[in-house]
């Protein structure tokens, strides 16, 4: 094909506007409640990065002596547990399990389940009803039952249950994928591409992506608190981390015992795993709104 | 001998079924496109009318295969697809522009990026598509400076519009379909860009399909009309020849319901009653006989086939014109013989 293009030699330089993912930071940064969230999830994230240096004590070492001591003692500005062991300590590194216990499974469902979704959103047809079909199967067990139906399959364990957690997730990413990309499929510019003569992958890289994988992303963000929350009520029933891990969920279950004693000290992991919850369902929503624009 | 046609269709059908129950029982058939053959010459501009429904864009999507049909020949430049001419190529000479000039674009894209996509995807380096973007966008009328780094979202309609016949030409297509392209621009965005499309016709000598529901419009641009009803061609013919003597029926309605510029051309009564039947199951014999006024019992029983008039490449599909077909207008077969 002649480009007769070639002979003009490079483009004129042009005005560029800033992209969209630019508006969705601008936008994102004018949420205060978002970017509060964002700022306690990263404070989380660098307690749990930097917990050797942080924490004033070291998470394992019990005493039987001071034994759940109140908040507020000297020496132990959280109280202690039942072993005795410092309460900040170990919900600094408790934060470590949670955390990966709470983001991983989303990611690698986000991308499971994307992968799943795209595909039998955009090919359709058959593929569409075997792949989706089998994907509602999993919709017929609640997710906490089957992530602890999984987990006990597989065994105790802290990679068992990130895998459980994860094959929990992927049907609703796969679903909400699906969704998404069924509705863009069917949009002039890709009917455009397609009649432009790309190929499949093609017109899903350039076309599809890049309009299905916000929508995607911002419904797993959702999702990190909920495996949070799974993944500490897995360790609760002792499916996941083992004694004496520190790990938010088994630790309310270890320190349930004492709530007629201490309990605000026995409360405090849950707080946690409230807090950092909300922060991502909070970051969760401000994204959606930060990113729900016409363009 | 006049040379062969650009672009030729032959027996184009697409029948949608309709899915109902359990197991995807058949509930019907659509007949959204039902054996329609037309041919457009290089250089020229067919216009495609008729009500909302009638197939006009099923038909658009079934020449690139964006709806794969269900049986019908495409033959372009003498070659025919699946024979000896590749999808790809019919794709890359035959471009599309669609209605919604918002949808057609990705939101993601800039214009530049929008208009080289093609190019790329056709082997060009991303350097030549863009230099190549840069000299549509001049061609439509956008300064490359201003608009090529833009998203769709910050350009007006008429913009878009641009952009997307930029897109559509990137190709060096030969035959260009305009569906419905200028029908959500308002009025004088809408002249501009048909005066655009006028000039890049001449500049570059391509062919147009155009399809409207605006006659004012296709009386404008085109140079021979097809006239479609349920699926079906009901007339064919020169522009001049068509809004001068329309011979089916339809037209005649189609033709009296164009808004007139003149006051003394009011239009005194509907010139149609009712909605066109439901294509599912469309009336048998003459597609129209259920709303035509000079409707017999013949047109409800025996199809008229497209029939060629006196005026040179005129076709109608209408018992009417047709010598001996029975029906009382018709002229008689006695006197086209002599």
């Amino acid at each position: 094909m002649s480009v007769t293009a070639s002979a003009l030699g490079r483009p004129t330089p042009v005005e560029r506007s800033p992209g969209y993912w630019a508006g969705v930071v601008r936008r994102l940064r004018r949420d205060p409640v978002a970017m509060v969230a964002l700022a306690i999830i990263v404070v989380l994230v660098l307690l749990a990065i930097f917990a050797p240096w942080v924490a004033p004590n070291d998470p394992y070492r019990s005493s039987m002596i001071r034994r759940l001591r109140p908040i507020g003692t000297p020496g132990f500005p959280l109280g202690t547990d039942e072993l005795g062991r410092d309460m900040l300590s170990r919900l600094i590194f408790g934060a470590r399990l949670s955390l990966l216990m709470g983001v991983t499974p989303v990611f690698v469902a986000f991308f499971v389940g994307s992968f799943i979704g795209i595909t039998a959103g955009y090919l359709g047809g058959k593929v569409n009803t075997v792949l989706m079909r089998t994907i509602d199967v999993f919709f017929a067990f609640p997710s906490v039952l089957l992530a602890i139906a999984l987990s006990g399959a597989l065994g105790a364990g802290i990679f068992n249950g990130l895998l459980s957690l994860s094959i929990v997730f992927i049907p609703p990413i796969a679903r909400i994928a699906e969704s998404v990309t069924t509705a863009v499929r069917k949009i002039d510019y890709v009917e455009a591409a397609r009649a432009s003569g790309a190929s499949a992958m093609t017109i899903i890289r350039v076309h599809v992506l890049g309009n299905v994988l916000g929508p995607i992303f911002v419904y797993a963000t959702g999702l990190i608190s909920v495996s949070l929350i799974l993944a500490s009520g897995l360790s609760f029933l002792g499916l996941g981390v083992k004694p004496p891990e520190p790990e938010w969920g088994l630790m309310l279950n270890t320190l349930r015992n004492a709530i007629y004693v201490q309990p605000w000290v026995a409360a405090l992991p849950g707080v946690m795993i409230f807090i950092t919850s909300i922060s991502f369902n909070l970051l969760s929503d401000g994204l959606r709104s930060a990113m729900d624009i016409k363009a | 001998m006049t040379p062969a046609p650009l672009l030729e269709i032959a027996g184009l059908t697409r029948h949608f079924k309709l899915k109902g129950g359990l197991f995807g029982r058949s509930a019907g058939v659509v007949r959204a496109v039902d054996g329609i053959s037309f041919e457009v010459d290089e250089g020229e501009t067919l216009g495609i009318v008729g009500e909302s429904g009638c197939g006009k864009s099923t038909t658009a999507r079934l020449i690139v295969d964006l709806i794969a049909a269900d049986s019908g020949t495409i033959r372009l430049g003498g070659r025919t697809l699946g024979v000896d001419l590749e999808l790809r190529e019919l794709r890359r000479q035959v471009q599309m522009v669609f209605q919604d000039s918002y949808a057609s674009l990705n939101p993601r894209l800039t214009v530049e990026e929008a208009i080289a996509f093609g190019p790329t995807v056709n082997g060009v380096s991303v350097r030549e598509a863009t230099a190549l973007a840069h000299e549509l966008l001049v061609k439509v009328g956008l300064e490359p400076k201003r608009f090529a780094g833009r998203y769709p979202h910050e350009l007006s309609g008429g913009q878009r519009q641009r952009v997307n016949i930029a897109r559509a030409l990137a190709f060096r297509p030969k035959v260009v379909i305009l569906d419905e392209a200028v029908s959500a621009l308002d009025k004088s965005v809408e002249a501009q860009v048909l005066n655009l499309l006028s000039d890049l016709k001449r500049e570059l000598g391509l062919t147009y399909i155009f399809i409207s529901h605006d006659l004012n419009v296709v009386r404008y641009m085109a140079d021979r009309v097809m006239v479609m009803y349920l699926g079906e061609v009901a007339e064919i013919g020169p522009v001049e020849s068509i809004y001068a003597r329309p011979t089916h029926p339809y037209t005649q309605a189609l033709l009296s319901a164009m808004p007139s510029m003149d006051p003394d051309q009011l239009t005194r009564e509907a010139p149609l009653a009712g909605d066109p039947p439901n294509p599912i199951n469309p009336p048998p014999g003459c597609r129209f006989h259920t709303r035509c006024r000079y409707a017999t019992e013949l047109c409800g029983k025996t199809t008229p086939s497209l029939f060629a008039l006196a005026a040179p490449r005129h076709l109608a599909a209408c018992h009417r014109a047709i010598p001996g077909s029975g029906h009382p207008d018709a002229p008689r077969r006695l006197e086209t013989a002599a």
